[in-house]
């Protein structure tokens, strides 16, 4: 990531616009992108500030390009590469053996005389010829393990001019976030992954319905409330890569300004930021899937909806797998438990206690009984896929309770 | 106010840096004076408060309830010495640590560079035996209280900064680690000590005092002063000050005299032909901008930088005149000759820049403390310097600011931005004193650039009322 002084971000009319580099605008860009990469993947040898030195010629000549824009590149560049390192403490082991052989002959000067005769070149042509290696190699290794001195190794780096430009694009949108006291976001789905990856980065929701499918989340930290503060930034900044590989969204965030005013950030899932995370769908268990297949949207009377529902009582988020939702109105919530340890089903069975007074059906695979005890009537227990005959059944129980 | 915690007692915890009040609060009256640091936090259904008002809200809730109320907060762990070895503090630090005390242990001391604030926070931490947190600018003063708490009590204390994170009843740390930490270990300590707190008030800075629970409060410094008036924020974040030793008193008693030289240097002729037209472009650029615009500003142009490559290349114009100030080769020779008149004594170098100091160092081959120096080097460095293996120490400006270096009477300042505090600060360096000598500290800067401008502004603080100059 990015850190605040590499952030460029235009304010105009109480909104935000982070730096992002576009096809339509910055045409000229996947070519220096190209450059840019070229100079790394051929860089191996060369010390960081040599390589950010011919960043910034491939940049010098470009009109609009901000300092900052250059800065990052060299940043983004520099965390896909791989520097070497000193873990032995090498040089610094050799500027104790330089410094303490030269120290008897202290002060080095230029013009020896009869009261200094300690001449420079001389002292220092006698520790090299003692350490049997030439000066200037010695000297080039006396600070190597100074950040800009360190020497690129290897560059795994971006697989194309594209990436960097869409990963450069997500970076300055998270630099824009550090600057952020508080995050909004409309979704129409995909509410699992927001919500987890939101808990993840450690951040507070609060929860509105807005109609079917729609939820508004608002995320702030902890001391919000009490005060204006930017310090859960970083930990929208983290939750981001997240959102943009959802579906569905709007999201507003407010930053403040540099002047001490505030201004909006609004993205959705249409602005096509590309995110270095999988989409959702994708890290979905198989079995799921496979039912909601076999199922089809609707069957019986009864509509399924994937991941339909919030249900939320305090900071206690429950998203079930699938709602099922009948003509007449009743509603049934679907919990596929498919990977499972005894301490993740004790979890899930005293989390789902919070929402006793909805229906909540959970199917738990056979395997997992000896340790699941008690079988109730809201468990569904199959053995290797879930059938769609006793879903049906189990769901009719919960639509006439009384008969 | 809350209908499911009818049946609950009230209950006060920490959580992430503030307070959580739950449970039956409906006959607790917040509108006492109290109510204005609380919020109703709709998204747990608790009254939610700042942690560092702790002390308060125990006293009042114990006022309210009496008994009653369930206190989650733990109790800062007490300490037992196994041995305290700390010299007998001099009439001074007496007085501090009395006015401390009687201020209620929360409140500032204010005494000069070298004039032991150090000893007087030990002998704090001496008396109250709880578990304690220092918060230091900068990762050499974490370490260098690391040494001092375990020289003077045997304890092996805490770090949780520079990539470590070990979290002891007696830990040490760097205010931006705490920034970033306190929320997780705000609970964990009855006393904090803010060494330099003029660091404190900052925006960010500032959330190392507001989330903690600590009762007890000690904030350190020589300078309070802050130019953005923040410094008024102390009285909040730490207590008033309860001590103010002034610097006159100091100079007579426990500071050495010194002698300040100015050694102006000349650009060579291929440094100040750069010089100069970078200044040119530069000024030519402002004149131009300002027929456009009659109130165009510096800031306006670091603005700009982004849209005109012209501003841009103005901006990297007057970058490249600091670098050629701050790195002038004549400095290297002045150097020379200071090395030579002082031949046999310690000699300590403060530069602007990283790159000014590995060039010192390459040219004489001396040692440097850096900001990334390792613990081990630098511990190796200060050492060698203290032995006289030594007779030179090119320091960035890291040393700046209360780091021990051993006893020195000579100090160079190559370069770098100075404003009082960091003059003052750098002063108290060579300041301690070494029998009945004076120490010297020579600036050595570039003639007719601003950074004479920046030493003339400088030596009007009271530190540089006895300033020499000279040319050698």
């Amino acid at each position: 990531m990015l850190t605040s002084e590499h952030s460029i971000v235009e304010y105009r009319n109480g909104r935000a616009f982070p730096d992002r580099l576009l096809r339509r605008d910055h045409q000229q860009y996947l070519q220096h992108a190209e450059h840019m990469l070229m100079t790394y993947r051929r860089g191996a040898g060369k010390t960081r500030r040599q390589l950010h030195r011919q960043i910034e010629i491939i940049l010098m000549k470009e009109p609009n390009c901000p300092r900052r824009r250059i800065e990052s590149f060299c940043k983004l560049l520099d965390e896909k590469g791989i520097f070497e390192k000193d873990p032995q403490s090498r040089s610094a082991r050799l500027r104790m053996q330089i410094f303490s052989a030269a120290a008897d002959f202290h002060p080095l000067v230029k013009q020896p005389d009869q009261l200094f005769e300690h001449q420079e070149h001389q002292v220092k042509n006698n520790i090299a010829r003692k350490l049997g290696r030439p000066w200037d190699e010695i000297e080039s290794r006396l600070y190597a393990d100074v950040i800009s001195f360190q020497r690129l190794q290897k560059f795994p780096g971006f697989p194309d001019a594209e990436a960097l430009l869409s990963r450069y694009n997500v970076a300055q949108l998270q630099a824009c976030l550090y600057r952020a006291e508080k995050m909004t976001v409309k979704a129409k789905g995909d509410f699992k992954t927001i919500l987890r990856y939101a808990k993840l980065s450690g951040l507070l929701h609060q929860i509105e319905r807005t109609g079917p499918l729609r939820y508004v989340m608002e995320f702030t930290g902890p001391a919000s409330v009490l005060r204006q503060t930017r310090r859960y930034g970083v930990s929208f900044a983290r939750f981001l890569p997240a959102l943009l590989a959802c579906k569905g969204w709007q999201m507003s965030a407010v930053v403040q300004t540099p002047w001490k005013t505030k201004a909006e950030l609004i993205l959705s899932d249409q602005d096509q930021f590309t995110s270095h995370l999988p989409p959702p769908e994708e890290f979905d268990s198989k079995l799921e899937d496979n039912f909601a297949q076999r199922f089809g949207p609707a069957r019986d009377r009864w509509q399924l909806i994937r991941e339909g529902v919030i249900c939320h009582e305090g900071q206690k988020v429950f998203v079930p797998d699938f709602v099922f939702r009948h003509q007449d109105g009743a509603e049934v919530l679907l919990e596929i438990v498919g990977f499972w340890t005894p301490e993740y089903l004790a979890y899930k069975k005293q989390s789902l206690q919070q929402f006793r007074r909805r229906n909540i059906l959970i199917a738990v695979p056979q395997r997992s009984l000896r340790t699941a005890a008690i079988i109730k009537d809201n468990v569904l227990v199959y053995k290797t896929s879930l059938k769609i005959k006793d879903v049906l059944e189990a769901l009719e129980k919960f639509r006439a309770p009384e008969g | 106010m809350n209908a499911n915690g009818s049946e609950r007692p009230v209950a006060l915890s920490f959580d992430q840096g503030t307070l959580l009040l739950q449970g039956n609060i409906n006959n607790l009256t917040l509108a006492d004076g109290e109510r204005q640091i609380w919020r109703w936090d709709h998204r747990v259904n608790a009254w939610r408060c700042s942690a560092y008002h702790y002390d308060r809200v125990r006293k009042w809730l114990r006022r309210k309830l009496g008994s009653n109320f369930i206190d989650r907060v733990p109790r800062p762990e007490n300490l037992d010495w196994a041995g305290v070895d700390l010299p007998p503090l001099r009439p001074e630090q007496v007085e501090a640590l009395a006015a401390w005390m009687k201020a209620g242990r929360r409140g500032q001391v204010i005494m000069p560079t070298g004039t032991g604030k150090t000893e007087v926070a030990l002998a704090a931490m001496d008396r109250e035996k709880v578990a304690t947190l220092v918060v230091a600018p900068v990762r050499d003063l974490m370490y260098q209280w690391h040494r001092r708490i375990l020289h003077t009590f045997g304890y092996n204390a805490g770090i949780v900064g520079d990539g470590l994170h070990n979290l002891k009843p007696i830990t040490a740390t760097t205010y931006d680690s705490a920034y970033i930490h306190m929320d997780k270990m705000g609970d964990r300590f009855g006393l904090l000590i803010f060494d330099e707190e003029h660091h404190l008030p900052g925006r960010c800075r500032r959330e190392a005092a507001l989330l903690s629970t600590a009762v007890y409060r000690l904030g350190l410094t020589a300078t309070p002063q802050r130019s953005d008036g923040l410094h008024e924020d102390l009285d909040e974040l730490v207590g008033p000050v309860a001590y103010r030793m002034p610097f006159d008193r100091a100079k007579g008693s426990t500071l050495a005299d010194f002698d300040v030289i100015r050694i102006p240097v000349q650009l060579n002729e291929h440094e100040q032909k750069t010089y100069d037209e970078c200044s040119n472009l530069v000024r030519q650029f402002i004149i131009n901008k300002r027929k456009e615009q009659p109130g165009y500003t510096w800031k306006h142009l670091c603005n700009e930088s982004g849209d005109d490559p012209r501003a841009r290349q103005a901006l990297k114009a007057y970058y490249l005149k600091a670098s050629i100030e701050d790195r002038a080769a004549e400095k290297l020779r002045v150097l020379e000759d200071i090395f030579r008149l002082h031949k046999g004594e310690p000699v300590l170098v403060f530069t602007g820049s990283n790159m000014m100091a590995i060039d010192i160092s390459r040219r004489f081959l001396a040692p440097t403390i850096l900001s990334h120096t390792r613990k081990k080097e630098r511990l190796a460095v200060l050492d060698g310097f203290a032995r006289s293996q030594f007779s030179v120490l090119v320091a960035n400006r890291v040393l700046d600011e209360g780091v021990d270096v051993p006893r020195t009477k000579v100090a160079v300042v190559i370069g770098g931005q100075a404003s009082t505090r960091q003059a003052q600060q750098r002063l108290g360096r060579i300041l301690r004193k070494s029998g009945n000598t004076r120490g010297v500290l020579y600036e050595v800067v570039c003639q007719n650039t601003k950074e004479v401008i920046r030493s003339r502004k400088r030596r009007k603080s009271d530190a540089y009322q006895r300033t020499f100059h000279r040319r050698i």
